[in-house]
C-alpha cells in the first residue's frame, strides 16, 4: 500500500458470498468516501476466502460487510467466525448491515446472533445512514501509513 | 420441426407484429415442475400474443447443480425452475402442453451456459437470453474474458445442436439492461448491439435486441430508434431480429397504483419505440416474487394498453423523435469496439480494458470503473463523467460527481415519480349522493385567474385528470376572467367579425386528443376547424382563418362542455371579475380579492393574465405626453385591435399607423372594411369598393414593408416537422456546457435546418422525394459542427440541387435598407413590386415553395429555439442580442398574415385609401402646427401632416410595467419577480415574470419558488419565449398543451394529498 492516511479510516466493504447486489455497495462507497474514508470495494459475490485474502493484504481499519439478499444472517455469521479466526484480523472492527434476513422476521435474534459470532455492531434496515458513520468514528484512529511500510504491528 | 419443437419465437413474433400486436412475456420460474407448467399454462391462456418464460433458479445460475439437486430432493422451494437439476425429460414435461401454443424462452444469467443450453436443446428448447457481457459484469465474480469463452462455445453449441434437433436457435441479449439503472441509453445500446453481433458471429441467425425502460419516455423511444438503426446497419439482413423492451428493472414503485402506472408507460414506449416484445413487471415487483395471478393481471393489462396505445399514441414514435444524440453515440461506442478485433469477443474484452466500455457503478473487476450516469431535471440520462468512453464531441467532465444522496434519490427516481400521487393517499370511490352536503365547503379550492387559452387548457386538462381519478371530496375551482368567462378578453365574442386569427382554422385545437365515438368532452373533442364546419357548414372551412369571435365562441364551447363532463365532486364557478391582490392569508392560503368575491381563500392559483396594457415607455410615453396637451392630435395607443379606440377616428381624416406587422392588419381592416368597404375579385387579386367613410391611411415601419404573407398552407393540422440538424437533443447537450452564445451556438444550427428545407424543397421538386432522403442523409454525415451550413450548400450542389441565393434573414425583413427613394411616387411602384412578389412566393405554398417552406420551419421550431433560449439558456449578452436582434427579424418572416391580407393592401394602394410612408419611418409630434408629422427618412417628399396616430405595435411584455393591481400587488409582496439573466458575467433585467421549469411556479424575489402558484402564458415571456401561442394544435402534444398539463399534474398531486379528510384515513395502496 502506498497512500498515506492521516484522517480517514481505510475501509473494507463487502457483501457476503451469496449476495449479487451492488448498489448498496456503490452507496456505501460513496457515503464512506464522503466522510473522508478510502474504500476498498471488493463487489458482489464475495468468497469468504477472497475477504480474508485482500483483508490480510490491505489491514483496514475497519470491515463493512452490507448484504441485502435476506441470507446476510447465515452467511454473515459464518464470515465474522473464519475471520476472528484469523490472528491478523481477529481485532479489526467489523460491522454488518442490511436486509439480513428474509421478510424481517426475527431481526432481534438476527441481530444477537451476529453479535455473538463476532461483529462489533450490526446495523438493520430502517438504521439511519449517520449509523455508520458513528461506528466508524468510533473505531481506533488509523495508523500512520508511510510508503512501504511493512504490515501494521500488533 | 421435429416433435418436440415449440412455436418458432421469432416467426411468432413477426406474425403479432403483422398484426399490430405487441407480444408480452413474464419473467416467471418456479423449482416445481408441475407448478412451472402450470404457469406456462396460465400464460398461454391469457388472451394476447404471448410468450412463456422459463426462469431458472440461482444454484443453477452458478452451475451448482449438486445444490440444486440437493434442493429438489427436499422438496425446498428455489428461486428459480433448476433445469439441468430436472434434467431434459422433466423440462420436455414441463412445456410439452403449451409447446403448440406459445414459444417457451429460457432466462438464467449465467455467464456459462453451456450446461443450461445443452439440457435445453434436449428438451426442445432452444431460445434463450444473455450475452458474454450482461450476464457476467452484472452479477458475480467471474472475470470477463472466461464468460466470453463460455459464451462463444455455448453459443456455437446451441447453434449446431438446435438445428440438428429441428429448432431454430433463438437468443436475446441483455445488454440493453446490465445493472437495469443510472446507465445512458447509447450504452445500453451498443452492448445491446454488440452482443447482438456476437451471436450471429457464433452461428446464431435468430436474434432479440434488447433495451430496458429508463427515466425518460422520450429518451427510451429515442433509444429504440437509435437500436433498430443500428441494427438495421450492422446484422447481416440474413439474421432475424426483433426488439424487445423491459419495463423498468430498476427500484420499482411500491404501490399497486405506481407499479401498474410504471407498467402502463412502457407499453406506451414499446409501442412508440417500435418494439415488437415486452417483458412485463407487477405489481408485486417491490416487495416479493410474483404469484402466476400477478403475471397474468400484468399480461393482459399491457396487451390491453397496447392495443389503446395503437389507436392513439400520445408522443411522437420512433420515426418522429430526434434520435441523432444517441445514434451518434452509440455508433462511435460500437464502431470503436470493432476496430480493435475481427472477433467480436476478443474486441469486447479489450474494450472493457481500454474503458472504451464501461460500465456506470459497475463494480466488476474488468469494469473501468471511470463512469457515472445521472438524471437531468427533464428525467434524462447523461454522463456525469463519461471516464475513456469514446463519445463523439469529447469526454463530458467530472464536475457533477455524484453524492451518495443524489445516487440514492436518482435510483428511486421512477419509483417516485409513479408512486407520487398514489403515495398521497388512496382514491376512494365516489361516495353515492349530494356530496357536498356532507362537508362544509370545499375541501380544496383552486382559482384560474384568467380564462382566455392558457387557463383554459389548464382546465381542460385538469378535467380530464379527474375524471380519470375523480375526486372524492368537493373539489371548487373558481374560473375568473375580468372580461368575458371562458374566452378572455382577446378572443372575446363581441369583437367584430373582420378581425381574424392568424392560424388557419384546422390548426387549432383546445381539446387535448381528437374526437372519438363518445361526445365531445375533456381529451376529446373538435378542432377549431371542424366545429367551424359543423356549426357554419357554408363558410367553415380548415384551412381558412376564422374570426377571432368565432374561436371566442370555440373557446366558450370547449369551456363549457369540460365542465359538464366533471365528476360531481367538482364545481367550477365561473365569475367575471378583476381580481385586484392575492396575499398569503394568516393561515397559509392564498387570498384572492376583487370587487364582486370580497375576499376568497384558495390553496392553488393559476395565474394565465395574458395581454396587459402596459403603460406606455420611451417613444411611446413622448407620443402619449405631446397628444395629452395637444386636443386635436388623436393618438390611439396600442392594445389588442378590438380595445382600440378606432371608430371615432372621422371619415377623410389622415391617419398616421406605425407599425406593419400583424396589429396593422387588424387596424387596416377596422378602418375599410369595419367602415362598410368592401373587397371584390378583381384579375387575380382584389379591388377595393370605399364606403366613403375610411380615412386616409398613412402607414410605415422601420422596413417600410408590410410583413410578408404566410406560404398558402399545405401541411396537414397534425403536421410535424422533425428536425435533422437543429434539434432539442443537439441544443440540451450544447446547454449542459454553459449558458449558450445565440450567434455561436444557435443560430448556425437553425440557419442550416433552414437552408436544408430550402434546398430540400428544390431538390424534390426536381428529383422527388428519394432525391431529398439521400440529401438528408448525405448532410448529416458531412455535416461541420463548426459550420453546419456549408455541409448543407455543398450536398445540394453535389445532387445537382439549383444554385439558391443564401436565405439572409435581415434583408428579407428590411428588404430596402439602406436605399432611397426619389419620390413617395417611386416607393410605391417599388413596394406593390415587392409585395407582388412576395404573393407569388406565398402562393408556392409552405412546402412546395422552397422560401416560404424554409420560413416556415422558423414556426416548426420554435420548441426547439426554446429549449436553446428559455429560462437563461443564453449567456446576458446574447440573451440581449437575441431579443433586439433575432426576434423582431424572426417574428416578422414567421408570424405572417394570411396571404389576403396581402391582396387586400394592394387594392387599398391602388384605391389611394393607404399609403406606405417608406424605410426608415417617423411619427413625431409637431409643435409648430399642433398635429402629427409622419416622415420617411430613405424617401424624398415623404412628409405628411397626421390628425391622428395609431400605435400599431404589439406591446413588449414587461411586468413592470403592468399597471394592473393584481401584477403591482404580487411584485410588491415579492411573489412576483422579473427574470434578471445574470449568466456568464452579465446582467439583463428581461421584464419576464421569473417562473421555474414546469410546473412553472413563479420564483419570489428571494428566489424561492412559491410552489402552489402557477403562472402561465404573456406574462412569462422573456422568461421563456414565445409564448404568445393563443392555441393547442392537432396531434402530437405541443408546448402549450404540454404546459398546461403540467400545471394539471400537479394540481392533481395537490388533490391526491389533500382529498383525505382529517381524521386522515388508513392508506390502503
Amino acid at each position: 500500500m502506498t497512500s498515506v492516511l492521516t484522517r480517514g479510516r481505510t475501509v473494507l466493504l463487502s457483501t457476503v458470498s451469496s449476495d449479487a447486489h451492488t448498489w448498496n455497495l456503490v452507496y456505501l462507497q460513496l457515503l464512506l468516501e464522503e466522510h473522508g474514508h478510502h474504500v476498498v470495494n471488493l463487489g458482489p459475490c464475495v468468497p469468504d476466502e477472497h475477504l480474508l485474502t485482500v483483508a490480510r493484504a490491505v489491514r483496514p481499519d475497519a470491515i463493512v460487510i452490507s448484504s441485502v439478499n435476506g441470507h446476510g444472517h447465515l452467511d454473515g455469521a459464518r464470515l465474522i467466525r473464519t475471520l476472528r479466526d484469523d490472528a491478523d484480523l481477529a481485532a479489526t472492527p467489523a460491522v454488518i448491515g442490511g436486509k439480513l434476513g428474509i421478510d424481517g422476521e426475527d431481526d432481534d435474534r438476527h441481530v444477537q446472533a451476529l453479535l455473538d459470532a463476532g461483529f462489533d455492531a450490526v446495523v438493520t434496515e430502517g438504521t439511519p445512514a449517520s449509523a455508520l458513520a458513528e461506528f466508524l468514528a468510533a473505531t481506533p484512529p488509523p495508523r500512520a501509513v508511510d510508503a512501504g511500510a511493512p504490515a501494521r504491528a500488533a | 420441426m421435429t416433435a418436440g419443437a415449440g412455436v418458432d419465437l421469432a416467426a411468432h413474433v413477426a406474425a403479432a407484429a403483422t398484426r399490430g400486436e405487441l407480444v408480452v412475456q413474464p419473467r416467471m420460474g418456479m423449482s416445481d415442475p408441475r407448478r412451472m407448467a402450470e404457469g406456462l399454462r396460465a400464460v398461454a391462456a391469457v388472451p394476447a400474443a404471448t410468450v412463456g418464460t422459463i426462469t431458472l433458479d440461482s444454484y443453477t445460475r452458478v452451475s451448482d447443480h449438486a445444490a440444486a439437486r440437493a434442493a429438489v430432493r427436499r422438496g425446498a422451494p428455489l428461486n428459480g425452475f433448476p433445469l439441468v437439476a430436472h434434467g431434459a425429460e422433466v423440462t420436455a414435461r414441463v412445456v410439452r402442453d403449451v409447446a403448440g401454443t406459445i414459444p417457451v424462452q429460457v432466462r438464467h444469467g449465467s455467464a456459462a451456459p453451456g450446461d443450461i443450453f445443452a439440457t435445453m436443446v434436449r428438451a426442445g428448447l432452444a431460445t434463450s437470453e444473455g450475452g458474454p457481457v450482461s450476464y457476467c459484469l452484472p452479477y458475480g465474480r467471474v472475470p470477463l474474458a472466461e464468460s466470453v469463452r463460455a459464451w462463444a462455445r455455448a453459443t456455437c453449441t446451441l447453434a449446431e445442436d438446435g438445428r440438428s434437433a429441428g429448432v431454430r436457435p433463438h437468443l436475446e441479449t441483455f445488454g440493453g439492461c446490465l445493472l437495469g439503472q443510472l446507465c445512458p441509453p447509447s450504452l445500453l445500446v451498443a452492448v445491446s448491439v454488440l452482443e447482438g453481433l456476437f451471436f450471429v458471429q457464433h452461428g446464431v441467425d435468430s436474434v432479440s435486441l434488447s433495451y430496458a425502460q429508463q427515466t425518460s419516455e422520450g429518451q427510451d423511444v429515442e433509444a429504440l430508434t437509435a437500436l433498430r438503426r443500428l441494427a438495421a446497419r450492422l446484422l447481416p439482413p440474413r439474421v432475424d431480429r426483433h426488439l424487445v423492451l423491459y419495463t423498468y428493472m430498476g427500484v420499482y414503485p411500491q404501490t399497486a397504483e405506481g407499479a401498474r402506472r410504471l407498467l402502463a408507460g412502457s407499453v406506451d414506449v414499446a409501442v412508440r419505440g417500435g418494439a415488437e416484445r415486452l417483458i412485463v413487471k407487477t405489481v408485486a415487483e417491490a416487495h416479493r416474487i410474483p404469484t402466476v395471478g400477478e403475471n397474468v393481471e400484468a399480461l393482459t393489462a399491457a396487451a390491453a394498453r397496447a392495443r389503446q396505445a395503437r389507436r392513439s399514441v400520445r408522443g411522437p414514435s420512433g420515426d418522429e423523435v430526434d434520435a441523432s444524440e444517441v445514434l451518434a453515440e452509440t455508433t462511435a461506442l460500437v464502431e470503436a469496439v470493432l476496430e480493435l478485433s475481427d472477433d467480436v469477443g476478443t474486441a469486447l474484452v479489450r474494450a472493457f480494458a481500454a474503458g472504451l466500455l464501461d460500465v456506470p457503478f459497475c463494480l466488476h473487476q474488468d469494469n473501468a470503473g471511470a463512469t457515472q450516469g445521472a438524471i437531468d431535471a427533464d428525467g434524462r440520462l447523461y454522463w456525469a463523467d463519461s471516464g475513456r468512453l469514446p463519445l463523439p464531441g469529447g469526454a463530458r467532465t467530472r464536475a457533477g460527481r455524484i453524492t451518495s444522496r443524489r445516487l440514492v434519490t436518482m435510483l428511486s427516481h421512477a419509483a417516485r415519480r409513479f408512486d407520487g400521487p398514489a403515495l398521497g393517499g388512496p382514491v376512494p370511490a365516489v361516495p353515492p349522493g349530494p356530496v357536498a352536503a356532507a362537508h362544509e365547503g370545499p375541501l380544496a379550492r383552486i382559482a384560474l385567474v384568467g380564462t382566455g387559452p392558457r387557463g383554459v387548457a389548464v382546465l381542460e386538462r385538469l378535467a380530464a385528470r379527474l375524471t380519470e381519478r375523480p375526486p372524492a371530496w368537493p373539489v371548487e375551482i373558481l374560473a375568473l376572467d375580468a372580461v368575458e368567462v371562458g374566452c378572455g378578453r382577446i378572443w372575446r365574442t363581441d369583437q367584430p367579425e373582420y378581425l381574424l386569427m392568424n392560424t388557419p382554422a384546422g390548426e387549432v385545437t383546445m381539446f387535448s386528443g381528437p374526437p372519438d365515438d363518445g361526445p365531445p368532452r375533456a381529451g376529446a373533442g373538435p378542432s377549431l376547424g371542424e366545429w367551424w364546419q359543423a356549426v357554419d357548414p357554408a363558410h367553415g372551412d380548415p384551412n381558412g382563418y376564422a374570426p377571432r369571435a368565432l374561436y371566442g365562441r370555440y373557446l366558450r364551447q370547449v369551456f363549457d362542455t369540460v365542465l359538464a363532463g366533471l365528476p360531481a365532486p367538482v364545481r367550477v364557478r365561473p365569475v367575471r371579475t378583476r381580481v385586484r391582490s392575492l396575499t398569503r392569508s394568516p393561515a397559509g392560503a392564498w387570498r384572492l380579492e376583487s370587487p364582486e368575491l370580497g375576499g376568497v381563500d384558495v390553496d392553488r392559483v393559476v395565474l394565465t393574465t395574458g395581454h396587459a396594457s402596459p403603460e406606455p415607455d420611451g417613444e411611446h410615453a413622448r407620443l402619449a405626453a405631446f397628444a395629452a396637451r395637444r386636443p386635436g392630435a388623436r393618438y390611439v395607443r396600442a392594445d389588442s385591435a378590438a380595445d382600440m379606440a378606432l371608430d371615432d377616428l372621422p371619415a377623410g381624416s389622415v391617419v398616421g399607423v406605425l407599425g406593419l406587422g400583424l396589429s396593422f392588419y387588424d387596424v387596416m381592416a377596422a378602418l375599410t372594411v369595419g367602415r362598410g368597404g368592401r373587397f371584390e375579385a378583381a384579375g387575380d387579386g382584389l379591388r377595393y369598393e370605399p364606403s366613403g367613410r375610411e380615412p386616409l391611411l398613412v402607414a410605415g415601419s422601420r422596413s417600410g414593408v408590410p410583413v410578408p404573407a404566410r406560404g398558402r398552407n399545405q401541411k396537414p393540422p397534425d403536421h410535424v416537422y422533425v428536425p435533422l440538424l437543429f434539434t432539442r437533443s443537439r441544443m440540451r447537450t450544447a446547454r449542459r456546457r454553459g449558458p449558450l452564445d445565440f450567434r455561436r451556438d444557435v443560430e448556425p444550427w437553425l440557419l442550416a435546418e433552414m437552408d436544408l428545407v430550402h434546398h430540400g424543397t428544390a431538390l424534390r421538386r426536381l428529383y422527388g422525394k428519394q432525391a431529398v432522403t439521400l440529401f438528408h442523409e448525405r448532410v448529416t454525415e458531412t455535416v461541420d459542427p463548426t459550420d453546419p451550413r456549408a455541409a448543407v450548400v455543398e450536398q445540394a450542389r453535389r445532387l445537382g440541387g439549383p444554385a439558391l441565393p443564401a436565405l439572409d434573414l435581415p434583408a428579407r425583413a428590411r428588404p430596402f435598407a439602406g436605399r432611397r427613394f426619389g419620390s413617395p411616387e417611386a416607393y410605391h411602384r417599388v413596394v406593390a413590386d415587392h409585395v407582388r412578389r412576395d404573393l407569388a412566393e406565398a402562393e408556392e405554398g409552405n412546402v412546395d415553395g422552397p422560401v416560404k417552406a424554409a420560413l416556415d420551419t422558423l414556426r416548426d421550431v420554435r420548441a426547439v429555439l426554446r429549449v436553446a433560449v428559455d429560462h437563461g439558456g443564453l449567456t446576458a449578452a446574447s440573451h440581449r442580442e437575441f431579443l433586439a436582434s433575432f426576434v423582431p427579424v424572426a417574428s416578422a418572416l414567421s408570424a405572417g398574415p394570411p396571404r389576403v391580407r396581402l391582396h387586400q393592401v394592394l387594392a387599398l394602394l391602388d384605391a389611394g385609401v393607404l399609403r406606405l410612408l417608406g424605410p426608415g419611418s417617423v411619427f413625431t409630434g409637431d409643435d409648430r402646427t399642433g398635429r402629427w408629422r409622419g416622415d420617411a427618412a430613405q424617401v424624398s417628399g415623404a412628409a405628411v401632416l397626421l390628425d391622428a396616430f395609431v400605435d400599431a405595435r404589439i406591446p413588449t411584455p414587461d411586468v413592470r410595467r403592468d399597471p394592473a393591481p393584481l401584477t403591482r400587488s404580487l411584485l410588491r409582496a415579492g411573489v412576483w419577480s422579473s427574470f434578471t439573466n445574470a449568466s456568464a458575467g452579465g446582467r439583463l433585467r428581461t421584464g419576464g415574470v421569473h417562473v421555474t421549469g414546469a410546473p412553472y411556479h413563479p420564483v419570489r424575489s428571494d428566489g424561492a419558488p412559491e410552489q402552489d402558484l402557477y403562472v402561465l402564458g404573456i406574462p412569462t415571456e422573456h422568461t421563456r419565449w414565445f409564448t404568445q401561442v393563443g392555441s393547442g394544435r392537432p396531434g402530437r402534444w405541443g408546448d402549450f398543451t404540454g404546459d398546461a398539463d403540467a400545471v394539471a399534474e400537479h394540481l392533481m398531486e395537490f388533490l391526491a394529498q389533500r382529498v383525505t379528510p382529517a381524521p386522515a384515513q388508513e392508506v390502503v395502496a
